[in-house]
C-alpha cells in the first residue's frame, strides 16, 4: 500500500539524541523528495524531561506539522501517553522495553523491543535511534543507503568504527521490521527532488536573510528560543569584517546596536519577551534620535519568564506600544520560513529609510522549526541605505552645526555618518532643535514631533498579508506560525462547503488600514492566535469598525494548535454569527 | 574657526551655550578635553562623545564634535557599540558619577574588561545635582541630602580600585580644578590604546558642600608616575582614601578589544543594490 504522507514523531527524555534523530529522518525524508515540516518541544533543562520531535512529509508544500501521527516512537514512559491521542487509525507505535512484543491496541498497532539491548549486542549502545529509524525506514520501505549519508555527515568526526556501527544498527532496524511488523509495511514512494527548495528554521531564515542584506553588526544576550540566530551570523559576520557581541545584558544588547548604528554599521539586536522588556527604554531613544535598529523578538511563553521554552504569541500587545511617549514604529510579522528571510532583510532597510526602530517580530513554533522553502530570490529585496549624507552634499550645506533634524517634508532628515569632515552633527535622546541641540520651546518641540510622527505615512511593505479566497463570508486571521494550521484548517472548512477564506498579517505598524477595511469590514473575522486575550483582534478592532463581526479563537497552553481544533472552533463561531444576524433580522 | 579643519583651534570645538551653575567642576574637565584634542591635533569630525544623562552628559552639547546625548547609564554600550561601527574614530565618554557608577554600573564593569579602545571621562561630584541634590554611589558616608535625611549609610564606590582591581589598563583620576594636569592626563587617556578611566573629581558648588575645591586642594596627593603594579595602586589609593591625583596604572601589553578580535572590522562597508547571488546561493547549500 502506498502513503501519500507520512507523520512521525519521536519521544524520550531530553539528552538521549531525540532532536538528532528526528532531524535524520527530516533531512533523509526531504533529500527524497518531499515537502518536510518540523516541530520540536523541549523542557527548560539541558538533560531529562520529555521531549519530541515531529516530522511530517508531504508531497506539496505546506506551513503544518500536522495533527496526527502515522509512526510513534517513543524511548520513555511518557510518550505514549502524552500523544496518544494523535494516532492515527492503523498508526504503529514502536516502543523500548523489556523484551519483544507487537500487539494490537484499540486503533494501533503496539511493538516493543528492547532497543538499547540489541543496540549494545551490536556495539554501540547509544544506536538504540539509529535502530529505530530503520524500523521507521522498514515500515515505509525507504531505501536504506537513504540513512547512510547522514550517518557519514553525522558521525564524522568519531570515526568510522561509529559510522559502521551506526550503519549496522540501521540494518538492523529494516530487519526488526520485516521479522515482526511485515504486515504493516508501506510504500512512501520516491519523489521527483527539486533542486530549488531548502529546508531551514525561521531563526535560520532571520539570521540568513539579514546577512545578505548587509547586517555588519549584532549585538545580543542570549534568550531561549532566539539564540540561534545569534549564533548562526556569530561564524559567519566575521568573514565580512562584521561582527557579533554576546554582551553583558539584555540593554547593552540593544544600546550597543543603537551606537553601531549610529556610526554607520547596519545593526540588528535579538531577543525573546523578558529580554524585549528591558530594552524598551533604549526603543524609545531609537524613535527619539531617529537611529535605525532591528530589533528581533522570537516570542514565547509569558507573562514574565513564563514558559522559557514553550510556544505563545503573547508580546504583540508589548510590541505595538513598548516604551514612553509617541514615536513611530516599525512592526514585521513574517508568517513563514521564506518571509523570515525576506522580511528580515526589509526590517533592515526600514530601519535605515526610515531611521527608527523596525520590530521584526516571530515566534517560538516559528523560530524554531524547519520546513521545506524554496530557494530565495536575491533580486526580491534590494539593499537600501536611505539618506546618507556624502561628504560633497554636506560641504555644499556648509553648515558649521550640520542640522542632523533638519525639518522635511517626508519626515526623514539625511544621516551624515560620524567622520564625515563637514557634517558634525548631534544626535540627541532629549528633545531638539535642527542642529540637534536641546531645545524645548514650544516651535521646537511640536516641529520635531511632527516630523517624526510624519515619517511613515504611507509606509507598505511588499507583501503587507497574504490573502486566499478573500470574497468569503468569514475570513481567518492570523499571523506567523498560526499560518500552518489556520490553512489547513481553512482548507478543510471549504471542503466541508464552508465559505471560508484567510488572511495572514505582516505588516501590523503602521497597519495597512485602508486595504484591510476593504477585505475585512462588513464580514466574518476570526483570529486565530495564541495568547489570552486575542491581542491581534484587539489591535485589527482598534484600527477597523469591525467588533460585532469578529471574534477570536485563541490558545495559551504553550503548545502550537492543532487544525482539529480550529475547524471545529470555527464552526461553531460561525453558527453563532449566524444566529445572532437571525437574530438581527 | 572652519568647518573641516586639518589643524583645529579651541574654536572649532565651541559647542551650544553653556548652562552649568557659575563656578561648576565641569567647566574645568570640559576647557581641558578641548585643549587635550587641540594640543593633540584631533579634528571634531574625528570625535564621537556619547554621554548618558545629567549634568555632566552634557558635554556634547557644549563641545562641537560627533556627538550622541544618549540615555541615563547607558552612555558606555552606545560608545562600544559607535567604536564597532566606527573603527577609526576617538570615542570619548563623558557622564557623571551616578551616570556611570549607579544606574551604568554593570555596564562600567564589562567595559573595564572588554577593554574596547574608548575614553571614559567620569565627571566626579558625589552627588546627584540636575534632579537636584540626591545622594550618589560616591558620595561620603554621612553625607546629607534629599534621600540621606539621616545620613548617607553607604559607603563610597571606590570607581579607582574597582576598575584597576577589574584588570583596567588605563586608570586614573584628574581635578577639576588642575586644568593644566587633567589636560595632560586626557592627552595620555586619548592615546591608550585601550580603554581609559579618568575619574574627576569635580565639584558641584550647589549640591555638595563637603566636596570642594579646597577640600580637594587641602587633601589631594599626586601621583608622578603610574605605580609597576596593580597592587601597589590599589594600596595607593587605598591609603589615601581615594584623594590621588594622576595616572595611577597603565597597562600597555593587553590588546584592545579590536585588536584580540584578529581581524579588521569594516562594519560601516555595506554596497547597496541588489543582494550577492554568489554567495546567496553558497550559503544556500548549508540547508539542502
Amino acid at each position: 500500500m502506498e502513503l501519500a504522507a507520512l507523520e512521525w514523531k519521536v519521544g524520550g527524555q531530553q539528552g538521549e539524541g531525540i532532536d538528532s534523530t528526528g532531524e535524520i529522518l527530516a533531512r533523509t525524508l526531504f533529500r527524497y523528495g518531499y515537502y518536510v515540516t518540523t516541530y520540536r518541544q523541549f523542557e527548560s533543562r539541558i538533560k531529562g524531561g520529555h521531549t519530541d520531535f515531529k516530522v511530517r512529509a508531504t508531497p506539496t508544500p505546506t506551513h503544518f506539522h500536522g495533527d496526527k501521527v502515522d509512526i510513534l516512537v517513543g524511548f520513555d514512559d511518557e510518550t505514549l501517553p502524552v500523544h496518544r491521542s494523535e494516532l492515527k487509525p492503523g498508526a504503529v507505535v514502536i516502543l523500548e522495553g523489556d523484551g519483544t512484543k507487537v500487539t494490537e491496541e484499540d486503533g494501533y498497532t503496539l511493538a516493543v523491543f528492547p532497543l538499547k539491548a540489541i543496540a549494545t549486542e551490536l556495539g554501540n549502545p547509544l544506536a538504540k535511534n539509529m535502530i529505530a529509524l530503520g524500523i521507521t525506514g522498514g515500515l515505509i520501505s525507504l531505501p536504506r543507503e537513504a540513512f547512510y549519508h547522514f550517518i557519514e555527515e553525522q558521525f564524522k568526526r568519531k570515526g568510522a568504527d561509529v559510522i559502521s556501527s551506526n550503519k549496522r544498527a540501521v540494518d538492523r532496524g529494516y530487519e526488526i521490521a520485516q521479522e515482526h511488523l511485515a504486515h504493516k509495511v508501506k510504500t512512501l514512494p520516491a519523489r521527483e527532488i527539486d533542486p530549488n527548495r531548502l529546508y531551514l528554521s525561521g531563526n535560520e531564515a532571520i539570521a540568513f536573510g539579514a546577512y545578505m542584506a548587509g547586517l555588519t553588526f549584532l549585538s545580543a544576550y542570549p534568550i531561549t528560543p532566539a539564540s540561534e540566530i545569534m549564533e548562526w551570523l556569530a561564524a559567519k559576520l566575521p568573514k565580512r569584517g562584521g561582527a557579533v557581541m554576546q554582551v553583558e545584558d539584555e540593554i547593552a544588547g540593544i544600546t550597543f546596536a543603537i551606537g553601531a548604528s549610529f556610526a554607520g554599521a547596519r545593526a540588528m539586536t535579538t531577543s525573546s519577551g523578558p529580554g524585549i522588556a528591558l530594552k524598551t527604554e533604549a526603543i524609545a531613544l531609537a524613535g527619539e534620535s531617529e537611529t535605525p535598529v532591528v530589533v528581533v523578538d522570537v516570542q514565547r511563553a509569558g507573562p514574565s519568564t513564563g514558559m522559557p521554552t514553550r510556544h505563545e504569541q503573547g508580546d504583540l500587545n508589548h510590541l505595538l506600544h513598548a516604551a514612553h511617549g509617541d514615536f513611530p514604529r516599525i512592526v514585521l510579522y513574517p508568517s513563514s520560513v521564506e518571509d523570515a528571510f525576506y522580511l528580515a532583510a526589509e526590517a533592515l532597510n526600514l530601519a535605515e529609510i526610515y531611521q527608527t526602530v523596525v520590530f521584526l517580530v516571530s515566534d517560538l513554533g516559528l523560530g524554531m522549526n524547519k520546513q521545506t522553502t524554496p530557494r530565495f530570490d536575491p533580486r526580491r529585496v534590494e539593499i537600501r541605505r536611505g539618506k546618507i549624507v556624502s561628504e560633497e552634499e554636506a560641504k555644499a550645506l556648509g553648515e558649521f552645526f550640520f542640522k542632523r533634524y533638519r525639518l522635511t517634508e517626508d519626515g526623514i532628515s539625511p544621516r551624515p555618518l560620524p567622520g564625515n569632515p563637514y557634517a558634525v552633527a548631534l544626535t540627541s535622546s532629549n528633545e531638539h532643535r535642527e542642529d540637534g541641540h536641546i531645545d524645548e520651546t514650544i516651535e521646537a518641540r511640536n516641529a520635531q514631533m511632527e516630523k517624526r510622527m510624519r515619517k511613515l505615512t504611507g509606509l507598505r511593505i511588499q507583501n503587507p498579508f497574504y490573502v486566499d479566497h478573500p470574497d468569503a463570508a468569514t475570513l481567518l486571521v492570523a499571523v506567523g506560525s498560526a499560518r500552518g494550521p489556520v490553512e489547513e484548517a481553512a482548507a478543510a472548512l471549504r471542503e466541508e462547503g464552508y465559505d471560508v477564506g484567510t488572511l495572514f498579517l505582516q505588516q501590523l505598524a503602521p497597519l495597512p488600514v485602508e486595504e484591510l477595511r476593504t477585505l475585512l469590514v462588513g464580514r466574518h473575522v476570526i483570529t486565530v492566535e495564541h495568547n489570552y486575550t486575542g491581542q491581534l483582534l484587539g489591535w485589527l478592532r482598534r484600527h477597523l469598525p469591525i467588533h460585532e463581526h469578529s471574534t477570536a479563537i485563541t490558545q495559551y497552553d504553550g503548545r502550537p494548535f492543532f487544525a482539529e481544533r480550529i475547524v471545529r472552533e470555527a464552526k461553531e463561531r460561525i453558527a453563532d454569527e449566524h444566529r445572532a444576524e437571525r437574530a438581527h433580522a | 574657526m572652519s568647518i573641516a579643519p586639518s589643524a583645529p583651534t579651541l574654536k572649532d570645538y565651541r559647542g551650544d551655550v553653556n548652562t552649568w551653575c557659575p563656578g561648576c567642576g565641569h567647566f574645568g574637565v570640559l576647557a581641558a578635553l578641548q585643549r587635550a584634542l587641540v594640543n593633540l591635533k584631533i579634528p571634531p569630525h574625528e570625535v564621537i562623545n556619547v554621554s548618558g544623562i545629567g549634568c555632566s552628559s552634557k558635554v556634547p552639547e557644549y563641545m562641537r564634535s560627533y556627538g550622541f546625548h544618549s540615555l541615563h547609564g547607558r552612555a558606555l554600550p552606545i560608545a562600544q557599540g559607535a567604536k564597532m561601527g566606527a573603527k577609526d574614530l576617538h570615542v570619548i565618554v563623558t557622564g557623571g558619577d551616578g551616570d556611570g557608577y549607579g544606574i551604568g554600573g554593570n555596564h562600567f564593569l564589562h567595559a573595564v574588561r572588554r577593554n574596547m579602545d574608548i575614553t571614559y571621562v567620569v565627571m566626579d561630584n558625589g552627588v546627584y545635582s540636575l534632579t537636584k541634590g540626591q545622594t550618589s554611589p560616591t558620595s561620603p558616608l554621612g553625607f546629607v541630602t534629599r534621600t540621606t535625611v539621616y545620613g548617607n549609610k553607604e559607603r563610597p564606590l571606590d570607581a579607582l580600585s574597582v576598575a584597576i582591581a577589574a584588570g583596567g589598563t588605563f586608570v586614573a583620576q584628574g581635578f577639576s580644578g588642575d586644568v593644566k594636569r587633567l589636560t595632560e592626563i586626557l592627552e595620555r587617556a586619548i592615546q591608550h590604546k585601550g580603554f581609559a578611566l579618568v575619574n574627576v573629581l569635580s565639584p558641584c558648588v550647589t549640591y555638595n558642600k563637603v566636596l570642594t575645591y579646597d577640600y580637594y586642594k587641602e587633601h589631594l596627593v599626586t601621583v608622578e608616575e603610574p605605580f609597576p603594579t596593580r597592587e601597589e595602586a590599589i594600596r595607593f589609593v587605598k591609603e589615601h582614601r581615594g584623594l590621588v591625583h594622576g595616572i595611577l596604572y597603565v597597562d600597555p601589553e593587553t590588546p584592545d578589544y579590536q585588536t584580540a578580535l584578529g581581524y579588521e572590522l569594516r562594519t560601516r562597508e555595506i554596497p547597496e543594490g541588489p543582494m550577492d547571488e554568489a554567495l546567496l546561493r553558497e550559503l544556500e547549500e548549508e540547508f539542502r
